[in-house]
């Protein structure tokens, strides 16, 4: 079970190790036969990923129609660009800000709902913005996309960066990446993160000792359609173009599966794992056989299956396992000493 | 893209009369097949609890069996190859309506002795496991039958138009509509009339006290599957010759669905009914108006009668909520 005890450090273990290995990613990518692209695509995701978990994982609502938010973002930051020129940082704050309205709005009709129903409603919410995007040519370019959003660079007053690079627009993604991932450990960890895990675990119960059920409910779909907002306004930055496909409930459901298959349920990183599974699957396999979504939606089988609590959980349950024979160990070295 | 829109715009075909009445009866025409898909779609949620994603695919998967047993491409066809291809059209597409859904049956089968597993779990599992499922099973038929789109050969007994009072009517739109009603009925029938009927229901409603009378329940719930299967895949042999065939028209198929038992209330039969003529009704007018805006038509109606009524129109509070 995914729990979050009061005291948390302000970076932990994990931490490290995920922050190492991200900003380290450019310099040892092309020895392990990966690519710089791959890299934005995946911390993308992962931010994308992140914040998802904070609704799922955390408060236990399952949208499967977050995908909705996230191409709001990535249109919405095509728009600034095209209409406004608004550069990278305030296109960024706009797609989130896009995002957050959207999400706003519909979590207004989700907020009281529970379980299956709010799931479905996120569904149909999801399609409607979907379906929106592609009928609204003029300002989205309906099924083609938005297209031609150059990088821009970014502009600090007394030098200027430029993002045409994939070098470079890594590791200003990885350091958003950092941020969020800062901000949401400090988030998951607050007195509002405990308040989000009561409302998983019984949300009658928690009404009734008396925190604002709706009001939190309605914050945590708003606070991640944000941050899936800003994840879709990268996205846009990275294929200097906007597509409705992101939005289609086929892409919603994949967030879900990534969330899920590393494991959102028990663990705050859980989704970082499976974000990097379905890239490198998607990777590996695909350069073995065109059919790879065959062979991991059957991963996906299994792991629903055998391990629902994804990469994450099975990684628990072994070290509990290893934890416990060392001490029964312990144990029976003690009985022989006697 | 949004494949299901030729489908809902050829179904305006008649817009050269501007009354109203063809699309009344258009919309009647397509609520009863959406009836028909959401069917077995309700039949597992209301014994299982499981929303079972994977039905559009188990329906598209029922369309291209069907497809082959109709017209299987026998190179060098022995005797009974060619006995076979001699019979009438007719009879061959009678055989694929009774066979294509037993074989999609006993993947149904395969499917809920996965689903076994998540049982007791948290209800998001099983729904999970249906999408890689559909996953699965839509990857697999892209692989067998290759991305293009195909056709079902429908007999000419059923295929063909008519004119009645100035206006052309498809055969084949009556016969599916007929068709519609006659496999409502049928489950009606089957539900309500029978003693396994009885036995779904009390699963559906208790099922610790129906296990607790002596009922094998897992084999129930295998059955029950099955059958949903099975009427996924004869909405399929119906519906594609209306829409087409390719391995994506399982989403387009599962989606109307999905929204129709949610809006007719989950696991209420004439709910399901209801909402699919619903459903049709406000598509076909809709598209008599803005046939551009025609799908959207569902996802507002949805949201409206879930604004107002929480659980649709005949919905009780179930355990999926909880």
């Amino acid at each position: 079970m995914l729990t979050t005890k009061g005291k948390a450090p302000i970076v932990s273990r994990q931490m490290l190790v995920f922050f190492a290995i991200l900003l380290s990613y450019p310099l040892w990518a092309d020895a392990a036969g990966l690519y710089e692209y791959l890299g934005i695509e995946i911390v993308i995701f992962i931010i994308y990923a992140l914040g998802f978990n904070l609704l799922l994982g955390y408060t236990g609502l399952p949208s499967f129609g977050h995908g909705a938010y996230f191409g709001v973002g990535a249109y919405g930051y095509g728009l600034a660009q095209l209409y406004l020129d608004a550069g990278f940082i305030p296109g960024l704050l706009l797609a989130m800000l896009a995002g957050t309205m959207a999400s706003g709005v519909v979590a207004l009709f989700l907020s009281h709902r529970r379980g299956i129903y709010f799931a479905l409603m996120t569904i149909a919410f999801g399609q409607v913005f979907w379906f929106l995007a592609i009928k609204l040519r003029g300002l989205t370019g309906g099924e083609d996309g938005l297209l031609n959003i150059f990088r821009p660079d970014i502009d600090f007053g007394l030098f200027q960066i430029s993002l045409k690079s994939n070098f470079a627009f890594y590791y200003a993604v990885a350091l958003i990446a950092v941020l969020v991932t800062l901000l949401l450990w400090r988030l998951v960890h607050s007195p509002f993160g405990m308040a989000i895990q009561a409302v998983r675990m019984n949300e009658t119960r928690a009404r009734f000792v008396g925190y604002q059920v709706w009001w939190i409910k309605w914050t945590v779909f708003t606070l991640s359609g944000a941050i899936a907002g800003l994840a879709g306004g990268l996205l846009n930055v990275a294929q200097e173009s906007a597509f409705p496909d992101t939005m289609s409930l086929h892409a919603s459901g994949l967030i879900v599966m990534m969330v899920l298959i590393g494991g959102g349920f028990v663990s705050f990183w859980g989704p970082v794992v499976g974000v990097i599974v379905y890239y490198l699957a998607r990777d590996l396999l695909g350069s073995i056989t065109e059919a790879w979504l065959l062979w991991y939606g059957l991963l996906f089988m299994a792991v629903m299956m055998f391990s629902p609590e994804g990469f994450a959980g099975g990684w628990g349950k072994l070290v509990a396992w290893v934890r416990r024979r060392k001490q029964s160990e312990v144990l029976m070295g003690g009985a022989q000493n006697d | 893209m949004s494949a299901i829109q030729p489908v809902l715009n050829e179904s305006l075909g008649m817009e050269f009369v501007t009354n109203l009445l063809p699309h009344l009866i258009n919309g009647l025409a397509l609520g009863l097949l959406f009836a028909l898909i959401a069917l077995g779609f309700t039949l597992i949620v209301s014994v299982m609890e499981v929303i079972n994603l994977a039905h559009g695919s188990l329906f598209a998967l029922g369309a291209y069996l069907a497809m082959v047993i109709i017209d299987p491409s026998l190179q060098n066809a022995g005797p009974i190859g060619l006995w076979y291809l001699g019979l009438p059209h007719l009879l061959r597409y009678a055989i694929a309506l009774i066979v294509a859904p037993a074989l999609v049956a006993v993947v149904g089968f395969g499917l809920e002795l996965c689903l076994r597993r998540t049982y007791g779990k948290k209800k998001e599992y099983g729904l999970l496991l249906t999408f890689g499922a559909a996953l699965v099973l839509e990857e697999a038929i892209r692989l067998t039958w290759g991305p293009v789109e195909q056709f079902l050969s429908v007999p000419n007994e059923i295929s063909g138009a008519f004119i009645a009072n100035g206006l052309i009517y498809s055969t084949y739109r009556i016969y599916a509509a007929a068709f519609g009603i006659f496999a409502i009925v049928l489950v009606w029938l089957f539900l309500a009339k029978t003693p396994y009927g009885a036995i779904i229901k009390a699963g559906a409603h208790d099922s610790e006290m129906v296990r607790a009378l002596g009922i094998n329940l897992p084999r129930l719930q295998l059955l029950v599957f099955g059958l949903g299967a099975a009427l996924a895949a004869i909405a399929g042999i119906i519906l594609t010759p209306i829409w087409g065939l390719r391995p994506h028209v399982g989403v387009d198929a599962v989606i109307p669905a999905f929204l129709i038992i949610v809006l007719g209330g989950i696991g209420s039969f004439w709910g399901a009914v209801l909402g699919g003529l619903l459903v049709g009704m406000g598509v076909a007018i809709t598209g008599a108006y803005a046939s551009a805006w025609s799908l959207l038509s569902m996802y507002l109606l949805l949201i409206l009668v879930l604004t107002f009524r929480a659980r649709g129109l005949f919905g009780k509070k179930t355990a999926l909520e909880a």
